[in-house]
């Protein structure tokens, strides 16, 4: 059973969050694909994850230089799971045996570092010591991210490539000897490549060249001729014995690969858990780097089901914000099982509130801190958000189809413990009906064991009692006066902007009976709809009061 | 003192650049690795293609292979790696990659040959010959992956050698024609620093014509300057003074521009590599007036000859080379085949 879908986790924010944590090895990068909510009933494995998260903060706080290091690191580290599988059956190429040596350096440093480090990490992100392997392809212990198949690993392979020069060396000084001994009796001089290149139109010298016995023509075109030194048997055992002593050298070269390759392949399995271990340990700094930029900290999990979130913010919105030199307004809110809903002025931020708790406590869940300066959370077994979607509209759906549709699928997948967040249900119909079916729906889900939030322009639908009824401060509290003016000299795009500025954010918990605030008119007018209009709006609100 | 350390005393990069297929490209490399194994110089020794260009990317497979001593730093790309026949000791696995696989830099411990090759991309390719000097490489020698005079561009290496031959024609006096009319090309003078070439630069990012009259600095909503003639020709009027063409001139483009407009205008290319004129018509065209100013130019480090041409025929190595160095002046020529 999944813990949600994969638009609730896009819609509320998760995907934006995952997607900026920062893993920068192969390893992390697969771990952080892996990623799994924990359900109700993991919370010892939850807390034991979080505090582990927890250290590797305070690492990031107290030892900058080293985490430094240790991205430094990470960040030339490839993926070599392939070449480390592949050395059991396998002999491995010498980029290979080079790679997997880089591979051993790089987790030597990686281990000496979490070593000194005055932060004992914990014991899953510490490395085994492969030292004793390091050594097998670094005997020399140079410790040098270099590699060949050096004439340390075999003395067979030393004596044969000192053979082998020696050969070369012989080779050499013979045809030397020859090419003199040709240049004295013939009286000619030949190029160090033993060539000799002669005009044709020396007729005499080509034909003295061409009657010496020891020299061969090998290039020639009509202005020049090329001749060279006659191959001799001394040359061609010499010759022979460089070809034997090349296939003696590959062959040993060979050799030393395979003793190296099994050796590897025995250490197989601690590599591979070293691999494992440092993809925890990046995804687990990356997460720590996120936590600290983005001042998250660490929830409390409990194992009653309720959702409290002090100062809460959502990261989307506050980047787009921030962006803009600005900053989020925090919202503090407790949800209990039963239905809580939001009401308050158009452009108060219940939507936003809405995301943000499904995102906090998406995050917590997944063993993430999470935005605000305090949040206890119990675990849910499903999360969804229902929320207007122009992906349905495209499809041809009616928003109002779409959303029955998504109402119909959340309800079949709801069961204990189930966190439901509602955008503006049935906004999409006629207000009679819509309020109908909001009211009966919040009937339906305060008799369930959810936590239900809803936000809503609909008054009175909390009217069976036991419902809470949140409201957005929203402009009540504004200075009208300054707005006013404000909205005055503004240009039609920073109107909405100074709107934004005068609203409060914040919630505050209402008496059900109360009224919701009407501030729709008061915008519209700020936002430029003609006073036409907005009056006669007005007076319709006014005739529709005196009606009641 | 050796040629090569009198090369590296003022170079650090050097690309070897082929007037034609088979002018001597891959011998003049031949040639400047002996000497350097006489002088007992470090090379660093790489190739490069040129960015931007599919073929290229593809034919990266045409790989030289050249003889190294042992010292020599080279590029290898993990697919030519066992391909070699010099025992090459791994120093680094690069992050540039080329379609044989990502660049290791490597020293010949034992002497062979090796195929060499390195990044496309103009700006790895500057950073990997940096790490290949890290390294110890006294002298970087680059060998184009493919014959081509346009990877002479500047930004791939501080100078050139450039390769040319009997290849290029039967007749020698046609060679050297051909030979200095390049020459005269990668030297056309710089636009000098000051505020014209200030203007110029912050205007070519934009990659358009670019008309500059006085203080005024006109562009033109045209991307290519290959079918442009006409409409920079209407464009041009009295008191134009400069032309910044982004991308190649052609005969074409000249053709299209009244003759009293070419004697009036001075032409800005990014680069020599951005002409496509042949030497008689370059001839012509400045006879007519033209005149052609690079934010760029490019130095020539050397010319090789080579006296051998593949279809058979040679030239005297002496009259070849006399008479190169008679037109070329002070840049220093060097016959590959040379016997002495």
């Amino acid at each position: 059973m999944q813990l949600s879908n994969s638009k609730t986790k896009n819609e509320i924010g998760f995907d934006h969050v995952v997607n900026n944590i920062n893993v920068v090895t192969p390893f992390g990068k697969r771990r952080i694909k892996e990623i799994q909510p924990f359900m109700p009933g993991d919370e010892g494995y939850l807390e034991h994850t979080l505090s582990q998260l927890e250290v590797t903060l305070d690492m990031v706080e107290r030892e900058p230089r080293k985490v430094d290091i240790l991205r430094e690191v990470f960040m030339e580290m490839k993926d070599n799971t392939f070449t480390i599988a592949h050395s059991a059956n396998n002999i491995l190429t010498v980029v290979e045996l080079f790679e997997i040596k880089t591979l051993l350096l790089q987790m030597t440093a990686i281990r000496d570092n979490l070593i000194s480090s005055t932060i004992p990490l914990p014991e899953e992100f510490q490395l085994h010591d492969l030292l004793e392997l390091l050594n097998v392809l670094d005997p020399g212990k140079d410790r040098l991210n270099t590699f060949y198949i050096y004439d340390v690993f075999s003395e067979k392979l030393t004596l044969r490539r000192r053979e082998k020069r020696k050969i070369e060396l012989d080779l050499r000084k013979v045809q030397k000897e020859r090419r003199r001994k040709v240049e004295a009796d013939y009286g000619i001089s030949m190029t160090p490549k033993f060539e000799l290149p002669v005009s044709k139109a020396d007729r005499a010298l080509i034909e003295k060249v061409k009657a010496i016995p020891e020299l061969m023509l090998s290039e020639e075109d009509y202005i020049t001729a090329t001749f060279t030194l006659k191959r001799d048997e001394t040359v061609d055992l010499f010759q022979m014995a460089l070809d034997e002593i090349n296939e003696a050298i590959d062959e040993e070269e060979l050799a030393v690969q395979k003793k190296l390759s099994g050796r590897i392949a025995s250490y197989r399995s601690l590599l591979e858990e070293n691999c494992n271990r440092i993809g925890e340990l990046d995804f687990n700094l990356a997460k720590a780097l996120y936590a600290k930029e983005n001042h998250c900290v660490k929830p409390d999990i409990t194992t009653e089901y309720l959702i409290e979130i002090n100062e809460g913010r959502q990261l989307v919105v506050e980047e787009i914000l921030k962006r803009k030199g600005k900053a989020f307004c925090p919202v503090t809110i407790d949800l209990k099982e039963g239905v809580t809903c939001i009401t308050g002025a158009n452009m108060g931020g219940k939507t936003v509130t809405l995301k943000l708790v499904g995102l906090c406590a998406m995050l917590a869940q997944h063993g993430f801190f999470v935005p605000c300066s305090q949040a206890k959370i119990g675990l849910s077994s499903y999360i969804h958000i229902l929320i207007g979607d122009s992906q349905n509209l495209q499809r041809g759906l009616s928003s109002f189809g779409s959303e029955m549709e998504e109402l119909r699928v959340m309800l079949e997948k709801s069961k204990d413990r189930t966190l439901l967040l509602f955008d503006e249900l049935a906004s999409g119909t006629n207000p009679a009906e819509g309020l109908a079916l909001t009211k009966s729906l919040v009937d339906y889900l305060d008799k369930k064991p959810y936590i239900s939030l809803i936000t809503t322009h609909f008054d009175h639908i909390t009217g069976m009692g036991v419902v809470r009824n949140l409201q957005v401060r929203g402009l009540a509290d504004a200075n009208f006066q300054n707005l006013a003016r404000e909205i005055r000299y503004a240009n039609k795009r920073e109107r909405i902007e100074v709107i934004g500025k005068y609203m409060d954010y914040r919630l505050f918990e209402v008496d059900k009976d109360q009224e919701i605030p009407k501030d729709a008119l008061n915008i519209a007018g700020m936002l430029g709809i003609s006073s036409e209009i907005i009056e006669k709006a007005k007076k319709y609100m006014e005739d529709r009061n005196h009606e009641k | 003192m050796g040629f090569l350390s009198r090369l590296s005393s003022e170079y650090k990069r050097i690309s070897i650049v082929g007037m034609a297929k088979n002018a001597g490209k891959t011998t003049t490399l031949n040639h400047l690795i002996e000497e350097a194994m006489d002088e007992g110089m470090v090379l660093g020794i790489t190739s490069t293609g040129r960015d931007g260009e599919n073929t290229d990317l593809v034919t990266g497979t045409e790989k030289p292979k050249v003889y190294l001593d042992s010292g020599t730093i080279v590029s290898v790309p993990v697919q030519l790696y066992d391909l070699s026949d010099a025992g090459l000791e791994i120093l680094r696995m690069t992050r540039y990659s080329t379609a044989l696989g990502q660049v290791m830099l490597c020293r010949v411990v034992e002497s062979g040959y090796v195929q060499v090759a390195g990044p496309v991309n103009t700006v790895d390719h500057k950073k990997m010959c940096d790490e290949m000097i890290d390294l110890g490489a006294e002298l970087i020698l680059i060998d184009g992956a493919v014959d081509r005079k346009s990877i002479a561009g500047p930004g791939t290496s501080d100078a050139i050698v450039l390769a040319t031959g009997a290849v290029l024609s039967r007749n020698l006096k046609k060679v050297v024609e051909e030979t200095l009319h390049i020459v005269g090309l990668y030297q056309l003078p710089r636009v000098p620093d000051g505020s014209l070439r200030k203007r110029i630069e912050a205007g070519a990012v934009k990659e358009k014509i670019m008309l500059i009259k006085g203080e005024e600095t006109r562009m033109l909503e045209l991307k290519t300057s290959l079918t442009a003639g006409k409409f920079l020709d209407e464009s041009i009027d009295e008191g134009t003074g400069w032309v910044y063409l982004p991308g190649a001139m052609t005969q074409g483009v000249i053709d299209d521009i009244h003759p009293a407009k070419l004697k009036q205008i001075s032409f800005v290319l990014k680069d020599p590599t951005k002409i496509f004129i042949g030497a008689t018509s370059w001839q012509q065209l400045r006879k007519r007036g033209l005149k052609v100013f690079v934010l760029e130019n490019i130095k020539i480090a050397a010319i090789t000859v080579n006296p051998y041409a593949p279809s058979g025929y040679s030239f005297e190595h002496k009259d070849l080379l006399t008479a190169m160095q008679k037109a070329v002046g002070n840049i220093p020529v060097i016959d590959v085949k040379s016997v002495f």
